[in-house]
């Protein structure tokens, strides 16, 4: 009963088998000869370079993703070493895979921001309700009194991959036990206040400003900025002063007495340790002062 | 009613009238998915038109020299599905072939094209709606293929310019995007019953 059943299912509907079975026969001939003539060498190599990467799609190495820097450092080596989130073993299994020696990539680059005021310690001339981007906010000339410091809309925040910046009262701060040192939020940042710093030590000191103002008019926009003193610079030979505003040469620099005299003179607590867990910014000494007495 | 006419309305009809993405609501994951760029979606638009072209001529020829008349109807949709999946294959070959960087960027929504229901409903409407003759089927295929690239189009407009402005934070993303969409086909349903 059942096998007579099954028996007419099958006389009645093999022919439909025996079409699509055609159709499929055709298609795939059609294809079969469109894969010949459209083939497409691509270097196994390749592959095998996008298996080593991260596959994080960042774009810190300057291409639109992990796929396309795979093929461009197969065909150009000297672009080993650009994925900072893969760091050095990534380095190392490309150039193991190219067949190639590399010699040590140098200390991992981190973003440091150039500006330490918060909201409080900013002046303002107005209050400004346009787009709420940074690059909006910075064709504005007076959308705050600082004309290099940070305006606090996040750009940086939006391009960080990792959640590794934020904004913390007007002021973008890097959580450096995220950050991989991608360097997008160094892109982002319209008026270039975030520098890749080559981190020899675990903390970095650097002079948190980027204020070119003669040392008068920068203590009017803002109370933590560079008045270029250069109380630093006497002390400690890493310190150069120029344009009014201090700069670390990070190359020179390691984490000596000197260096923390001065730290500790500098009168605006400008010059700050950056990196993972750097002791709390101390607090500006005129700036204080003014802000109780005003 | 000549035949230039009968094109010229069945044309216009799937593009403005029925377009398959605002008044059927076919198609709504590229439509959704690769919206967010301009330049992608117009590119995408073009791949879905020459998929839907191609395998809606295809298909017409299937169900009528070989499916019609035989009991083997039913087998309508597993022909379709194939159709269309070879057309997709065809054009990845294509595209990775001339242009690499369009492929790069489409990622996993070409290959997806085969799953776009606009495709393969298409196919099955110019069965229901008893298309039977050769030109009619491929100029509405063809059609379809633009209504969905304009339709694409206009939302990644949009969307481009939805990026600066001021959206509750609760409407960002996901939500605002299917408002957008609802009050774009809701404009479109203004032409309902102006063509058949």
């Amino acid at each position: 009963m059942i096998l007579a059943g099954i028996y007419e299912l099958w006389q009645s509907s093999w022919p439909a088998g025996v079409i699509m079975l055609g159709l499929g026969g055709s298609f795939a001939l059609v294809l079969l000869i469109a894969s010949e003539k459209l083939k497409v060498e691509e270097d196994p190599k390749i592959a095998q370079i996008h298996e080593a990467l991260p596959g994080l799609d960042c774009g810190g190495c300057g291409y639109a993703g992990c796929g396309q820097y795979a093929k461009a450092v197969s065909q150009n080596p000297e672009l080993i070493g650009r994925c900072a989130p893969g760091g050095k073993k990534t380095a190392d299994k490309i150039a193991s895979i190219l067949n190639l020696q590399i010699s040590d990539s140098g200390a991992p680059k981190k973003p440091i921001v150039h500006c330490r005021a918060h909201t409080e310690d900013k002046t303002f001339y107005g209050d400004y309700r346009g787009i709420t981007t940074c690059t909006a906010a910075n064709a504005l000339a007076s959308v705050q009194a600082c004309n290099f410091g940070c305006l606090g809309f996040g750009d940086c925040t939006r391009v960080c991959r990792f959640d590794a910046i934020h904004i913390v009262d007007g002021l973008a701060m890097v959580d450096y036990e995220k950050c991989t040192g991608c360097g997008a939020c160094a892109k982002a940042c319209p008026r270039g206040l975030i520098e890749m710093v080559p981190f020899t030590y675990e903390n970095m000191m650097t002079v948190a400003c980027r204020n070119k103002e003669k040392g008068k008019v920068t203590r009017s926009m803002c109370k933590v900025g560079c008045i270029g003193c250069k109380l630093c610079s006497k002390v400690s030979d890493v310190f150069t002063v120029e344009d009014n505003l201090a700069r670390v040469d990070y190359g020179r620099y390691k984490p000596d007495e000197a260096n923390e005299k001065a730290r500790g003179k500098c009168p605006t607590g400008v010059i700050i340790l950056a990196g993972k867990g750097a002791p709390a910014q101390q607090e500006a000494k005129a700036g204080k002062a003014k802000a109780s007495s005003g | 009613m000549d035949t230039v006419t009968t094109l010229v309305l069945g044309f216009i009809s799937i593009v403005v009238v029925n377009n398959l993405v605002l008044t059927k609501f076919l198609g709504i994951c590229p439509y959704l998915g690769v919206s967010g760029r301009i330049d992608m979606a117009f590119g995408m638009g073009l791949a879905v038109t020459f998929v839907v072209t191609l395998s809606g001529t295809l298909t017409w020829l299937i169900d009528h020299l070989i499916l019609m008349g035989t009991p083997f109807e039913v087998t309508r949709y597993v022909c379709f599905i194939m159709v269309i999946a070879g057309a997709v294959q065809l054009v990845e070959m294509y595209l990775r072939k001339f242009f690499p960087s369009l492929y790069d960027s489409f990622g996993i929504f070409l290959p997806l094209i085969t799953t776009n229901c606009a495709i393969l409903g298409l196919c099955l409407f110019i069965n229901l709606w008893g298309i039977d003759n050769l030109a009619e089927a491929v100029v509405l295929s063809f059609g379809a293929g633009i209504g969905f690239t304009m339709a694409i189009c206009i939302m990644a407009g949009i969307r481009e310019n939805l990026n600066l402005a001021n959206v509750p934070e609760n409407l960002q993303g996901a939500p605002i995007t299917l408002i957008t969409a609802g009050l774009l086909s809701l404009a479109f349903m203004g032409f309902a019953g102006m063509i058949r």
